[in-house]
């Protein structure tokens, strides 16, 4: 890390140099008459300082990226081929090992058995016939499997132990078994054991545990590292230096100097602007890819992750009850966003509508002044904060007044309270695309509608309205799919049951609540659960995107009436 | 003119009405506005009530002698030695120091209950930093718990203290206190207490009503089964309720009652029994020296109204601190660890400096890569541009990308950054990548609009003396635009100063006891961020929390109008109408 950032200031600095350079030189190519260059002097200062520093930078930044890695990978392979004598005798241990060959024998019959049992489980589904008690032996089989495929690990170990003492005890012997070690890790194993060798080494972190083993890896790691810091930063200073020469040697009085820069230039703000396409291709092929894989895990049954009635994604963690207990049906969680959305739209559309009406159409500039800024400050505090409101003043609030309204059963996390702040979050939004709208029906209209003996009101309600309707339409849509996608207040105060109901005084829970509740919980990515927050994910991108799509439709097509 | 009469008529007989309509109209909208602004003061001046509690704190100040054997088990004063020390026992025994008749085991636990043992942690660093405090006193100030504080505060308790002047004997043996008084003077309470019990016995007499008539009503033979239960343990309650207050039954008092406590000087007694009509009782002593009778004419009643069972600091824990609190150890004061605390699990110790150098950090990140990106491409799509359908697509995506919910940005940064790329969880430098992103259709939707403002004479006139394209944007219409985009900007990035949900997705939601580094190295430290800090403590148990959020929603929306005041500057200074 410091090499580097030594060397990123020396390059700076470099920089800097070539631009001085490039145009010094560009006044001596023109022998004292810049007026013949073909560019500015500055031009060929900045295009030399380019050349200078950008492919430099461009190698550091790819060895900070790759070093790591690339460090462990090497590191590692050399223990491993350190490791090959420990890594055969364990090979021949295993294929001579009568107990493992036993229970392979058993797992193969296993496997064999639950391939029956799933096949006719598939032709009772068909057939109508009764599943339970195909279901139930093929989870017995399944922890029967469990228990085997854990006693083989046993024995594995059991070997791997033996086999790694007969190693010497010495630095060689350390770095045979970090490489045996590494070698028969999982990914996940392995990944802890790099993590826990480069704390040991280079004091990134705290190691989670300590060994021989460990402290070898790391200091194998070690003269890899400092090679490859060292050749970089030398690679780097050499590029740099390089490209200062090589340019300067170009600079003559008719080189180009302000086209190649400003090509440059463009080319660079056009990268800039595919960062946003690179985002959306992130985003999607990201949810797609992970979705996917969550599908498989629950056997492309997608029809009942859309359609299912059942959301306890908790069960699901068992591997062979996956799918078939119709845990990840995600209609609760559809329907209690769309009740949530309801109770928000009602709030915000009617206050936000009337709002804007009254700014855009009756309040003097004075009012507008002040009431706007308030509206905006309402739209500026952050979601955690509404989300803090809706626990602790407006759901108690809520539940009380049910109670005394004879509503035993309320409870602080209701749909009702988080709606209601959310569509306070939402009104300065509505109101604010809606004055827009107003404000862009033409004058022509409303001086119309008063000829006609209108009073301001109906002039609103029988002529700027209609006119306005389709913008506003608009508006609501993209104040939906912000409502659908908001995530702090639900969390906060709509609870996290997956109940399936259409009373705003119970707890429901949103798509994005459960994202939340799977993505922060603490098992591993690789599991169904955690993989289902991204095809819910997936949902709620397309439905934004969808609303998104729509509503900017409706205000174009609006916007072109009028303009 | 015969015609128009009657339309005339007509007309006019509607006016009226029609008018009634318009100013109904204009008083919905009114009432919008109002309505609005209502929530608006309703939310911050709820924000600022719950907060006023956690700006001030109790601390608790003790003469602590550092003895050598505790502090330096080694002897050698050696900065090793000094750090296994047991600092908590020099603590505990200033404690002691201060109630020397306590002794039982379960007494000095609740003793020293009134603070959490982390404080001791500050102790060693003082003693480390000055090794010379060995052997000697010191005053040692630290806040005291948070339940101790509330208390104090009157937040969780309510009681009273009553002054009596009437002649009482007290005898004390062990753990029992005997209390005998010439007249019953305990009767009254006696009598109060008995009614509240007996209002209690006919609520919960009232509810095994409810409960047995429903249970009649519902067809579910589950859910009658649920309500018959509740009524029995309903009437349960009402029958040891009324069997505790027969008449001429002993007065028992219970931890679901209030707590009388008897004082005479340090003598403290809480009343188990009343008997005799209100003149004699039993009681467990609080606070005595070991054997103890005499009699006091000048002693006080101490009513605690909240009952034992519903509160979490216990009888003897109050009399301790308020004792304290009485020997000026004890006083209320500014609660600066708030500011220079990172996150505890302790409420009297959390404070947002981790949160606040996280935030800092993380918007340097967002500041340094959406401002710069953004404006390039808004740039690039409003000057260089041609017109072909890559360049609408680029248009239309960013447009959508500025409406994609934040928690989605969140989970790509957990997919692409975390799992693909290997970046370190957790920190500022991955936060500041995933809001940057999150930001950037903003950043660039302000900056072409800044840069359409921008009248087309300008770039015609460089363009007209001589100017290459670039040359005309860069050196002509860039500065015109510069304080719209900027403007823009500040408001993109004052949203991700606020945003949550995205950060909860890449483990920014982890409790990080330790501020970041606030420097290079602080980048790639594990940290949370304000917006964060306020979610982690929110869901946090202790009620003592509660305060602590509002505080922390304070100074983020003081960062955010400080945010959003720079933008109100530089468009007043900077803002150019053509």
């Amino acid at each position: 890390m410091q090499i580097s950032v030594y060397v990123a200031l020396a390059l700076l600095v470099l920089t800097a140099i070539g631009y001085l350079v490039g145009r010094r030189q560009a006044f001596v190519a023109a022998a004292g008459r810049p007026s013949e260059l073909h560019s500015l002097p500055s031009y060929y200062g900045y295009y030399l300082a380019l050349w200078t520093g950008v492919p430099a930078l461009i190698l550091l930044a790819l060895y900070g990226l790759t070093g790591t890695s690339l460090v462990n990978t090497l590191a590692m392979g050399e223990l491993e081929r350190e490791a090959a004598p420990l890594i055969r005798a364990y090979d021949t241990q295993l294929a001579q090992d009568p107990d493992l060959s036993r229970l392979n024998d058993a797992i193969a019959q296993l496997e064999a058995d639950a391939q029956v049992a799933r096949s006719e489980l598939d032709k009772a589904r068909r057939d109508g016939g009764e599943v339970a008690a195909y279901q139930r032996s093929l989870g017995d089989l399944t922890v029967e499997l469990n228990r085997l495929q854990g006693e083989i690990s046993q024995v594995q170990d059991r070997i791997a132990a033996s086999i790694a003492v007969r190693a010497p005890d010495n630095l060689a012997g350390d770095r045979a078994r970090a490489g045996f070690e590494y070698w028969r890790a999982t990914p996940d194993r392995r990944d802890l054991f790099l993590t826990d060798a480069r704390a040991l080494a280079f004091g990134e972190g705290f190691a989670s545990r300590n060994s021989s083993a460990l402290i070898a890896a790391g200091d194998a790691m070690r003269p890899w590292d400092e090679m490859f810091r060292w050749s970089s930063a030398g690679l780097a200073m050499a590029m740099a230096l390089g490209g200062l020469t090589w340019m300067r040697r170009q600079i003559t009085v008719t080189f180009r100097a302000r086209n190649r820069l400003e090509g440059v230039v463009s080319f660079a703000l056009f990268a800039m602007s595919g960062i946003a396409i690179l985002t959306t291709l992130g985003i999607v092929l990201s949810l797609l890819f992970e979705s996917i894989r969550f599908f498989a895990a629950i056997d492309w049954r997608i029809h009942e992750f859309l359609f299912g009635l059942q959301w306890s994604p908790q069960i699901a963690i068992r591997a062979d009850q996956v799918g078939q207990t119709g845990a990840f049906g995600a209609v609760p969680l559809f329907a209690g966003t769309a009740l949530i959305t309801l109770v928000a739209m009602c709030v915000a559309v009617p206050v936000g509508l009337f709002a804007a009406i009254y700014l855009s159409e009756y309040a003097s500039s004075r009012f507008r002044a002040i009431a706007k800024p308030v509206l905006e400050i309402l739209a500026g505090v952050p979601t955690v904060v509404y989300g803090f409101f809706a626990l602790l003043t407006v759901g108690p609030f809520i539940r009380d007044a049910a109670v005394l309204l004879g509503y035993e059963d309320a409870v602080t996390q209701s749909a009702l309270s988080a709606g209601l702040v959310m569509g306070i979050m939402i009104i300065p939004f509505v109101s604010s695309l809606s004055d827009d709208v107003i404000n862009a029906v033409p004058q022509s209209l409303r001086d119309g509608a008063y000829a006609m003996g209108a009073t301001k009101s109906e002039a609103v309600r029988h002529v700027v309205l209609p006119a306005a309707l389709p913008g506003i339409v608009g508006a609501i849509l993209l104040a939906v799919s912000r409502a659908i996608g908001e995530t702090m207040i639900v969390v906060m105060a709509a609870g996290q049951g997956a109940n399936l109901t259409a009373n705003p005084l119970e707890s429901v829970t949103t798509i994005t609540v459960q994202i939340v509740m799977l993505i922060t919980g603490d098992q591993e990515f690789e599991s169904a659960k955690t993989l289902s927050a991204f095809a819910l994910a997936l949902v709620l991108f397309a439905l934004t995107l969808f609303l998104n799509i729509a509503a900017l439709r409706v205000v174009e097509r609006f916007r072109e009436r009028y303009e | 003119m015969s015609k128009l009469a009657p339309i005339r008529d007509a007309v006019m007989e509607r006016l009226p009405q029609r008018h009634r309509a318009e100013q109904r109209f204009q008083a919905y909208g009114l009432t919008a506005i109002t309505l609005a602004v209502l929530f608006l003061t309703l939310l911050v001046g709820s924000i600022l009530t719950q907060s006023l509690a956690a700006f001030t704190a109790h601390r608790l100040t003790l003469p602590v002698t550092l003895e050598r054997e505790l502090v330096d088990p080694r002897g050698d004063g050696s900065e090793a030695s000094l750090r296994r020390g047991s600092y908590n026992a020099a603590l505990q025994a200033a404690l002691r120091d201060q109630f020397p008749t306590v002794h039982g085991v379960g007494e000095l636990r609740e003793l020293f209950g009134i603070y959490s043992a982390i404080n001791a942690s500050r102790l060693l660093t003082d003693v480390v930093n000055n090794p010379d405090l060995v052997g000697q006193s010191v005053d040692f100030e630290f806040p005291i718990s948070d339940d101790a504080d509330r208390y104090l505060k009157g937040a969780s308790v309510s009681e009273r203290q009553i002054d009596m002047n009437a002649s009482l004997s007290i005898e004390i043996a062990g753990n029992v206190a005997r209390l005998e008084a010439q007249e019953a003077v305990l009767a009254p309470f006696a009598d109060r207490l008995r009614q509240v019990m007996a209002d209690r016995a006919n609520r919960y007499a009232a509810a095994a009503e409810a409960a047995l008539a429903s249970a009649r009503q519902t067809i579910d033979p589950d859910e009658r089964e649920i309500l018959e239960a509740e009524a029995q343990r309903a009437q349960m309650r009402v029958q040891q309720l009324n069997e505790r207050l027969r008449p001429g039954a002993d007065f028992l008092l219970g931890p679901r009652e209030p707590s009388l406590l008897v004082r005479a000087g340090d003598t403290i007694v809480r009343l188990t029994s009343i008997t005799s009509g209100g003149r004699e009782a039993t009681g467990e002593v609080l606070l005595a020296d070991q054997a103890w009778s005499g009699s006091v004419t000048r002693w006080s009643f101490w009513e605690i109204e909240t009952p034992a069972a519903t509160r979490l600091i216990t009888d003897r824990q109050m009399v301790f601190v308020r004792l304290l609190e009485e020997r000026g150890l004890v006083r209320n004061a500014f609660n600066a660890l708030l500011f220079t605390n990172a996150d505890s699990r302790e409420p009297e110790l959390a404070g947002v400096r981790g949160a606040l150098i996280g935030t800092i950090l993380t918007m340097v990140i967002t500041i340094f890569l959406a401002v710069p990106v953004g404006v390039g491409a808004a740039i690039y799509l409003e000057e260089f541009a041609p017109r072909n359908r890559l360049t609408r697509l680029i248009e239309v995506n960013i447009n959508n990308l500025a409406a994609v919910p934040s928690i989605v940005f969140g989970l790509l940064g957990l997919a692409v950054f975390i799992n693909a790329f290997g970046l370190p969880r957790s920190t500022p430098l991955l936060g500041g990548m995933v809001l940057a992103l999150m930001t950037l259709p903003t950043v660039i939707i302000s900056s072409r609009a800044a840069l359409k403002a921008v009248p087309p004479s300008i770039r015609e006139a460089a363009l007209g003396v001589g100017a290459s394209r670039t040359q005309a944007v860069f050196h002509h219409v860039l500065p015109l635009a510069m304080p719209g985009m900027l403007t823009g900007s500040i408001i993109g990035l004052a949203q991700a100063l606020g945003e949550t949900a995205p950060l909860l997705m890449i483990g920014m939601v982890a409790f990080v006891a330790d501020a970041p580094n606030f420097g290079f190295t602080g980048f790639t430290d594990p940290s949370t961020v304000m917006p964060v800090q306020i979610f982690i403590w929110s869901t946090s148990a202790e009620r003592a929390f509660e305060a602590r959020t509002a505080a922390a929603i304070l100074v983020l929306l003081v960062l955010m109008v400080l945010f959003n005041a720079v933008a109100i500057y530089l468009r007043r200074k900077y803002e150019r109408r053509w």
